[in-house]
């Protein structure tokens, strides 16, 4: 899932449409992002490539939207709603993901898994 | 000279002869549905002419020229549905008379619900413009109107300036009656908001006395106006003689079938030149463009079945209610399981690749039965149905071709249902008037150690008047933060007419922090403060933090406190690697649920006005500014600012 600066990145990708919960007066979506491109690449437990500097799922709150939506740990998250996941800051990334305006976030992720799944159906 | 009263008159003549024409012809048409839309919109486009004669306020003025401009584009669609059903009655008499063959059984495709939402247009300012912030601020008021066929719709108006980056409608539209060769037109007007109106909005005596002493531009804007010319929409018939801002077209494209998808898709405007009116598009909308179709979401056909697997066992045949929908037929064992939400027997895929056929009457019954056949992985599997009467087959075969139809005719729409959402009614309250670019909502933590974020964040909370554009630097900004070369001492009580919720500040005691470096942070707060500000907007902003720009002219509004805080915890050189990793979220949460630490609360230390809103946690009585509380969690807090901003971190967010 590495990429080369100028050319376009192609993923096998899973759309996943989370719906938020109300919680009082906040939206949550129950699950927690790592990454940006202001952080250190090297930290990320869950890249293949240690210089992506995309933004991955670190963690899903068991039984929160996201894992009924289907989101699990190490996604890459490519889109949300529309806007572009893969160069932004982390806090934008954050902000994206948690607009008060918006009940439904519809990403667009990546997994190894996915890439596997397409490879081993087409053999 | 009363040549420009004249042509008042004679405009106003003959939009009222257009209006009785219309009028006229609803009736004679004996359509009362388009002749109470019609009235409908002939009322409202009244209201707006008198709101826009009445208000004072640009805003207000804004306002009712969109919706001046929406009442004048549903009035022009509802005459040429008008004329066409005028025509097609015409036509249909001649057809009788001539006694053609009746029209022929065209089969119709089902309609369906499409609906447009998430708009966004993305901007391209000049970098110089955008970064440097020089010169005025030029804004434009923009939306976007959004036709397919008679239904009209118009978003909410957004205002645009160079601080923003993408223009963002948040309304999700949907059409009703749509047809699967829909074109939906979607048109974005703008309208500069520093125009002098002056010309139109003078009371008709006075602008007769004036005319003869208008200047040359003032009287060729104005010849202008009145001219019909060059068929543009702005000057249409019945909003030339209203005053008050034009919106002009800005851009505008077509969007159909082929581009419905369950998916966000970026598609090509047109745009305009450049002109008064001008906002610098990209060139592209983006935007998700969803479709239901009927025949997916109701059920078209259903009725009691007779169902057989072939394969199985030749006498069983079992008695189900059947229900076509969507992409299934899907078999109740009793009517009335369907109410109660009782999974179907079992279900027959009705879809592209299904094949059906009538099969020989079945010797014994002596009815046609139907046979489905659909390829499960490989294999095939066919259903043999039948109904219970001859008419009853009949009606089956003819709801599986229609289906089939329908089915061709929406294409990718038939795949799967794909949804639909329609706005809660609570989200309007949400919603604040002003928009910014996502690059100045950034803030650090939202728990509160720094009082001024904090009081920004309950501020925003409360969508105050006062909406504050707060931004932080990203953390590598603080590597920028100017040298501590400046001494000044931190007297900042007298600079509140810049941000009048903030409190005057208790100055940093060097006793806290004794390392030099602290004092580019205060110098870091002076400065800001003392530097000129010339321009009105920066009153009302927050902060933008730029610390590269201060020693230049130009004033940019940036938090003082959290960059003295930046500042401070650099100099502390405090090693912790803490992630903020996340904790399960406590009563009441920050509006902005950024890191949720859960011990956060102000920092003594921090030189920022006292903002009770510890955490952003409390409710709207924060608002008044009480003391600092509790020292002891500052220094948490600290260190999760620290966590936050050491570049060894790789931090986590819980959203």
């Amino acid at each position: 899932m590495s990429f080369i600066p100028g050319q376009p990145v192609t993923a096998v990708v899973q759309r996943i449409e989370i719906r938020k919960l109300r919680q009082g007066e906040h939206l949550i979506l129950g699950f927690s992002i790592g990454g940006g491109i202001d952080q250190d690449p090297g930290q990320n437990p869950f890249s293949e490539d240690k210089s992506d500097k995309g933004i991955y799922v670190t963690r899903v709150t068991p039984g929160g939207p996201a894992e009924v939506a289907g989101l699990m740990m190490g996604d890459k998250v490519m889109q949300v709603n529309g806007w572009d996941m893969t160069m932004v800051t982390h806090d934008q990334a954050r902000k994206r993901l948690t607009k008060k305006n918006e009940d439904v976030v519809r990403l667009l992720v990546t997994r190894k898994s996915l890439e596997q799944a397409v490879r081993h159906s087409m053999m | 000279m009363d040549r420009y009263a004249d042509m008042e008159d004679k405009l106003r003549i003959l939009e009222d002869l257009n209006m009785m024409y219309i009028r006229q012809i609803a009736l004679s048409l004996q359509d009362s549905d388009i002749q109470k839309k019609i009235d409908h919109e002939i009322r409202m486009r009244d209201g707006a002419c008198k709101l826009l004669a009445a208000c004072t306020q640009r805003d207000q003025a804004l306002e009712a020229s969109k919706s001046l401009l929406t009442c004048n584009t549903r009035i022009m669609a509802y005459m040429s549905e008008l004329q066409r059903m005028k025509e097609a009655q015409v036509m249909q008499r001649v057809a009788r008379r001539s006694s053609e063959a009746g029209p022929t059984d065209d089969r119709r495709p089902c309609k369906g619900k499409v609906a447009i939402s998430d708009l966004r247009i993305p901007l391209m300012w000049k970098d110089t413009e955008y970064f440097k912030n020089k010169g005025e601020l030029h804004r434009c008021a923009v939306f976007c109107l959004l036709q397919m066929g008679g239904e009209i719709h118009d978003t909410d108006m957004v205002m645009v300036d160079r601080t923003l980056t993408d223009i963002c409608f948040d309304n999700t539209i949907v059409f009703n009656e749509a047809s699967p060769g829909f074109d939906l037109r979607v048109e974005l007007y703008s309208c500069s908001s520093e125009e002098d109106y002056s010309a139109g909005s003078t009371p008709r005596k006075l602008a007769s006395k004036l005319s003869s002493s208008l200047g040359r531009s003032a009287g060729k804007k104005l010849r202008a106006a009145v001219d019909p010319g060059a068929g543009n929409r702005q000057t249409r018939w019945p909003a030339l003689l209203v005053g008050g801002p034009k919106y002009h077209l800005l851009a505008h494209t077509s969007l159909s079938l082929a581009h419905v998808q369950d998916n966000f898709r970026t598609h090509d405007l047109i745009t305009s030149e450049e002109c008064t009116y001008w906002v610098p598009l990209y060139g592209s909308v983006c935007c998700r463009l969803a479709a239901q179709p009927d025949c997916m979401n109701q059920q078209m056909m259903s009725g009691c079945l007779k169902v057989k697997q072939l394969g199985g066992d030749p006498q069983s045949s079992t008695n189900v209610y059947g229900v076509l929908k969507g992409t299934n037929l899907s078999c109740y064992h009793r009517q009335e399981d369907i109410e109660s939400n009782v999974e179907p027997a079992f279900t027959i895929a009705i879809n592209k690749e299904t094949r059906i056929r009538a099969s020989e009457k079945d010797p014994d019954s002596n009815v046609q039965s139907i046979s489905i056949s659909n390829l499960y992985g490989g294999e095939e599997v066919t259903h043999t149905v039948s109904a219970d009467s001859r008419q009853e087959t009949h009606r089956w075969m003819e709801a599986f071709w229609q289906h089939f139809y329908d089915m061709s005719q929406w294409k990718q729409c038939c795949d799967d249902l794909m949804k639909i959402d329609l706005p809660s009614p609570r989200k309007a309250a949400l919603v604040t008037s002003k928009q910014g670019s996502l690059y100045h909502e950034m803030v650090i933590d939202t728990a509160g150690d720094i009082g001024t974020v904090t009081d920004i964040l309950t501020r925003r909370m409360q969508e105050l008047e006062l909406r504050s554009q707060l931004g932080t630097s990203p953390p590598w900004m603080s590597l920028f933060a100017e040298s501590p070369g400046r001494q000044r001492s931190p007297r900042l009580a007298g600079h509140s007419p810049r941000t009048p919720r903030r409190l005057p500040r208790s100055p940093l005691s060097p006793s806290r922090c004794p390392r030099p470096s602290l004092l580019s942070s205060d110098a870091s707060l002076t400065s800001d403060s003392d530097s000129p500000c010339s321009t009105s907007p920066c009153s009302r902003h927050g902060g933008l933090a730029e610390p590269l720009s201060l020693p230049s002219s130009r004033f940019r509004p940036r938090t003082l406190s959290l960059d003295a805080k930046l500042s401070t915890l650099r100099g502390r050189g405090y090693g912790g690697a803490l992630q903020c990793s996340c904790q399960p979220p406590t009563s009441s949460l920050t509006p902005i649920p950024a890191q949720r630490v859960s011990q956060a609360t102000l920092s003594c230390s921090s030189s920022t006005s006292s903002n009770s809103s510890s955490e952003g946690r409390r409710s709207p009585e924060s608002l008044d500014s009480s003391p600092f509380s509790r020292p002891s969690s500052a220094r948490r807090s600290l260190r999760s600012m620290r966590a936050k901003l050491d570049p060894r971190n790789w931090l986590q967010s819980q959203v």
